[in-house]
């Protein structure tokens, strides 16, 4: 059979239109997802804040008290809101891959009942681990104010901050490029989910989540630099602490390799969609 | 105009057996290749589910799919829906379309009732408020109102078809696809579906209506289609549809029930074959009959040896079981004595006052000397009947009703028969 088959519907328009089309249904599985994550849990949302305080106690013990690597590192902050300002984006960033991965096959009797554009499912997942980053953006407030009051660190507030959405539209980006890239190889090969673990584990680690990388060009610096999510992370301490706008090129090199991403994650998401659920 | 729904030449392929390797296999394989050693793995054998499928709906149209397992209607549905993409040919919708393709889909375990809506709204691209418009009809026609509240993983599988149902209903699609899923809900519930789908249609939806409920597809449906083994066997009226199916399924599955006809030709005499007509002589065979006609039952058997007083009993069932009659010309003194040969006997009925429906034949012949079987046919010669709107029921008798006549005196205005009001039920 030579001839392709095909589709015609008479709905038209490219695939943001139909996106824009279904945000109805976007947004029900984004709060779907909340609530399904939140049900029959006794403190319910609060686990959005609790989980990046803990992981901020846990790692200023270990940096502060039990080996005393901070020290010597002189940062221009308490390491506390150091660590918070990079755990934050980090567990958005994180959460929502590991949320997205499987994210199709979870919803398998959606996809192999219904049609409706199935970037909906990656962009969910993101799209409710950023509720979570927004509630615990919010403690950072008082975390500042806490060190500011009780300490001798001061916290100058600038127009900087303006620029704070700028950089999280990128990370968004990023995100919602390789939560595509990860739903469909899964589908495809269960092995993704499994491996992910440990790649976000290693990938933490080579970004400047809870402690500074320098770019001291050894090999270990270079790849952290070249890693998109070191300018972001680094770009959030300078705009809320230094009340400096990124200007380096790592960051806007960094904000171009967003958006490659995401459209290429998108662009091969839509090309393979089709075959969804025949694979699944 | 455009009909709403258009199916050209189109074919769906899978492949058979396990469709995905692990990465382990993907990378052995590669390596194997790279290495240039090894023949490539064979390359898995094709299927069609469906080869070179045309058929169209119109607005307004209701389009019965029928057929065996395995004949490709849910793949056409779900081709239709946009959830699989063609190998072959062309589809073309026109407007929104909703498709209830197995029961609690779309639907999330952990949510409740009436978020399960809003989401089942979403699915099919309806907005919130519009939502919140026909929520009133949706719950009240689910009657499922006590249980909104509730997660439906605690629903039963007919609470979740009832939600599912209705909330399909009630979007007002322009296109609505619904497979094999009201047959889980109860008799009053389907009957609803059934009065909710016409209702649909005459409102100006198109209908696509996979079941295997022939007698429901006959009442919902304008047209249908038989689908066998990925090709389109018949594409035409419902009730025709269902003989053409019913008579390729009984040839293929030999008939419903058990049967002991001997097959090594050791009884004195078998059936061949028992075929309708209108009447005696060479009429032509008929799949379908209207009630208030005359059909002539041939039964043709083939005699081994001669036999004297043979009885010929045929039965008659209604595809969901209920015997209806059976008759055997020993009652009416009727003894066969027939020499070695095939013979065709006919048994004359003035008419069939049955229900529309599909009816199941079956002969047994007896030796009346002996009071032995000697044959016994399984129930596997259908036949349709249409009773022209005689009413509901098991029956199909001819009936009028007269004018009203006053009893306590007063007048009684002689009132025209409302001619047109008789036989529009149902």
């Amino acid at each position: 059979m030579s001839i392709l088959g095909s589709i015609e519907q008479t709905r038209g328009g490219g695939a943001l239109a139909e996106l824009i089309r279904y945000r109805q249904l976007l947004g029900c599985l984004v709060w779907r997802d909340i609530r399904v994550r939140y049900k029959q849990s006794l403190l319910g949302m609060a686990w959005a804040v609790l989980l990046p305080m803990a992981m901020m106690f846990i790692f200023t013990f270990v940096f502060t008290r039990a080996v005393n690597v901070v020290g010597g590192l002189d940062l221009p902050m308490p390491y506390p809101i150091f660590a918070y300002i990079g755990l934050v984006p980090w567990a958005f960033f994180a959460s929502s891959l590991n949320q997205a991965v499987g994210s199709i096959v979870k919803n398998q009797n959606l996809v192999t009942k219904v049609y409706f554009p199935r970037e909906v499912f990656p962009l969910a997942s993101v799209g409710s681990a950023l509720a979570d980053f927004l509630i615990a953006a919010v403690v950072l407030v008082g975390l500042i104010a806490y060190y500011h009051v009780a300490t001798d660190w001061t916290f100058r507030a600038s127009a900087a901050l303006l620029f704070l959405p700028v950089i999280l539209l990128f990370q968004v980006l990023l995100t919602c490029g390789l939560a595509m890239l990860l739903a469909m190889a899964n589908l495809f090969y269960r092995d993704v989910r499994q491996m992910l673990g440990a790649l976000v584990q290693l990938w933490m680690f080579l970004t400047c989540v809870v402690y500074p990388i320098r770019n001291d060009g050894t090999w270990i610096g270079t790849l952290a630099m070249c890693n998109p999510m070191t300018p972001i992370i680094q770009a959030y301490r300078d705009c809320i602490i230094a009340g400096t706008v990124p200007q380096s090129v790592a960051f806007w090199l960094a904000c171009g390799v967003a958006v490659a991403v995401c459209l290429f994650g998108w662009w091969s998401f839509r090309r393979a969609a089709h075959t969804f659920a025949e694979y699944i | 105009m455009d009909p709403a729904v258009r199916f050209e030449g189109v074919s769906k392929r899978f492949r058979r057996g396990e469709l995905h390797d692990s990465l382990r296999a993907l990378i052995a394989g590669g390596l194997r290749r790279l290495a240039g050693g090894g023949a490539r793995r064979p390359r898995r054998e094709a299927f069609w589910a469906l080869s070179d499928v045309s058929f169209s709906a119109a607005r307004g149209e209701a389009l019965g799919i029928i057929g065996p397992n395995g004949a490709g209607k849910s793949t056409a549905l779900k081709l239709l829906a946009g959830i699989l993409r063609p190998d072959g040919g062309t589809i073309a919708i026109q407007g929104r379309l909703a498709a209830l393709i197995e029961v609690g889909a779309g639907m999330h375990g952990d949510l409740t009732g009436l978020e399960n809506i809003y989401l089942s709204g979403a699915v099919v691209g309806m907005s919130r408020r519009e939502i919140r418009e026909k929520l009133a009809d949706i719950v009240a026609f689910s009657g499922l109102e006590k249980f909104l509240d509730t997660p439906v993983k605690r629903y039963s599988t007919g609470m979740q078809a009832r939600l599912g149902f209705s909330t399909a209903a009630f979007v007002n699609p322009d296109i609505l696809l619904v497979d094999e899923v009201l047959s889980v809900g109860d008799a009053v519930f389907r009957h609803r579906c059934e009065q909710r789908m016409s209702e649909l249609v005459r409102g100006g939806t198109t209908l696509i209506f996979v079941t295997h409920n022939l007698e429901q597809m006959r009442k919902v449906c304008d047209r249908a289609l038989v689908l066998d083994k990925g090709t389109c066997s018949y594409l035409g009226k419902p009730a025709e549809a269902v003989a053409h199916y019913l008579r390729a399924t009984m040839h293929a599955e030999g008939g419903v029930g058990y049967a002991d006809q001997p097959a090594d030709g050791s009884a004195a005499a078998e059936v061949l074959d028992l075929t309708y007509a209108a009447a005696d002589g060479d009429a032509a065979e008929l799949d379908c009959t209207r009630a208030d006609e005359p059909v002539v039952v041939h039964v043709t058997v083939r005699v081994h040896q001669r036999v004297t007083r043979l009885a010929v009993q045929v039965a008659l069932r209604h595809m969901g079981g209920e015997l209806f009659i059976s008759m055997n010309s020993q009652q009416r003194d009727v003894l066969y004595d027939l020499a070695p040969g095939v013979h065709r006997i006919p048994l004359r009925l003035p008419a069939l006052p049955l229900a529309s429906g599909s009816y199941f034949a079956q002969v047994r012949l007896w030796d009346a000397e002996h009071c032995r079987l000697v044959c016994e046919t399984p129930y596997r010669y259908p036949l349709q009947v249409e009773d022209g709107g005689q009413g509901t029921g098991m029956l199909a008798l001819p009936h009028h009703w007269g004018n009203a006549i006053a009893v306590d005196g007063g007048a009684s205005a002689p009132v025209d028969r409302p001619t047109q009001l008789v036989g529009s039920a149902d």
